[in-house]
């Protein structure tokens, strides 16, 4: 499906996977957010996979648009895992994280 | 007129053309290296003689040989670095390069005595001279066996670091960390570190951290622990604190450190059997 700066693909009954390419722009983070949300409402998507594979560093700014995302799909009644965690990007985001995300974690999609 | 004299031989020992004296240097390696020690064989000593007597020739027939600053004398320096490296490496002690190092001035005095005709024995400068060179070459030595001993102890510090945090993968998924003793905070971001590394390796799914052995922790460490579990937990897997000593539980509250996004367990084994709850694994006992 067509998103600019990201691959988003169905995968199996109600779960979408979002893999961020370099070229995402989150500074059009309004558009983008408006994009994902019809697309995966479009596909009666319950669940999205935010794939984080590759993403050495989260700074605040790149976590305020996971959070920005994770709270307009909650109100769709969309669910945002995030997947693929780097230990790097861990660490950084626990440095500076106070409370609970507001996204869920795995380690990858369920099989 | 005696300055002049002394001055006079340490001009002459500077235009030296040195001959072949690096079989008189020998045998003062031969005692310190070959003998007891068994350290270098006899053409070892014979190549490191003969070099020892090139640089020597190249110092002496400098332009300013008293000059700590040319190559030539650096050229010695790591000369004497090097040796102290190599009978290191092969068990040596560094007390026996610093006295052959001691034992080599003097045999070198007496190679170029007699290899010139000249007294250099009898002349102040020229002992002066040498006793200050050699003086420089000897703490070379010892900044190699002192870098070496700070290389051991580092690496002796970093494996006492790793064999005192084992991660063991208990089970398919489930981790367990043991921490034994006092958590720094360097020690907890290496724990840190690998336990993040290793998680995604194994596409861990429970990490059950035991502090049963843990008997002191402060407010930087508390904190520490907390960035460890929400570290944990954001890499999607479920973080699990087990054995937490009253001593402890008194500490984090009067620390005002929240562990209410933290699953705790009394033990160990209380810990294991959550994890395996939270993964639907039931281990029973065998009927009959």
């Amino acid at each position: 499906m067509a998103v600019s700066g990201m691959h988003l693909t169905r995968i199996g009954k109600g779960n979408f996977l979002l893999e961020p390419l370099r070229s995402m722009n989150i500074a059009d983070q309004g558009r983008l957010m408006q994009e994902v949300v019809a697309q995966v409402r479009q596909g009666q998507g319950a669940r999205l996979y935010y794939d984080l594979n590759g993403l050495p560093v989260i700074d605040p700014v790149y976590y305020d648009w996971l959070s920005n995302l994770a709270r307009t799909c909650r109100i769709v009644n969309i669910e945002m895992i995030c997947i693929n965690m780097e230990p790097t990007a861990a660490f950084a985001l626990s440095g500076f994280l106070s409370g609970k995300p507001e996204f869920a974690t795995a380690l990858a999609v369920p099989d | 007129m005696q300055k002049k004299e002394t001055s006079e031989k340490l001009a002459t020992l500077f235009s030296l053309k040195i001959g072949n004296i690096s079989g008189q240097l020998e045998e003062t390696g031969r005692a310190f290296f070959c003998a007891d020690t068994m350290l270098m064989d006899e053409d070892e000593v014979a190549d490191l003689s003969s070099e020892f007597v090139n640089l020597i020739s190249g110092l002496l027939s400098a332009k300013e040989p008293a000059k700590r600053t040319i190559p030539q004398f650096h050229a010695l320096e790591i000369f004497f670095s090097e040796l102290a490296h190599r009978m290191l490496m092969r068990g040596g002690h560094v007390e026996d390069v610093v006295r052959y190092a001691q034992q080599l001035q003097y045999s070198l005095i007496a190679a170029l005595e007699r290899d010139s005709g000249v007294v250099f024995t009898q002349s102040r400068s020229v002992l002066l001279y040498f006793a200050q060179l050699f003086d420089e070459l000897i703490m070379a030595i010892f900044r190699t066996y002192l870098g070496e001993r700070e290389k051991t102890l580092k690496a002796q510090e970093m494996e006492l670091r790793e064999t005192s945090t084992p991660i063991t993968e208990i089970w398919d998924g489930v981790l367990t960390l043991p921490i034994i003793g006092t958590l720094d905070s360097s020690r907890t971001m290496l724990v840190m570190e690998a336990l993040l590394n290793r998680i995604a390796k194994d596409h861990a799914r429970a990490v059950v951290m035991d502090l049963t052995g843990v008997r002191n922790i402060d407010s930087q460490v508390s904190h520490h622990l907390i960035q460890m579990v929400r570290a944990v937990q954001l890499m999607g897997a479920d973080a699990i604190i087990t054995g937490i000593h009253p001593e402890i539980a008194r500490a984090l509250v009067s620390l005002n450190i929240d562990l209410s996004g933290v699953t705790t367990r009394a033990s160990l084994s209380d810990g294991l059997k959550e994890a395996f709850s939270r993964m639907g694994i039931q281990v029973s006992q065998k009927a009959g």
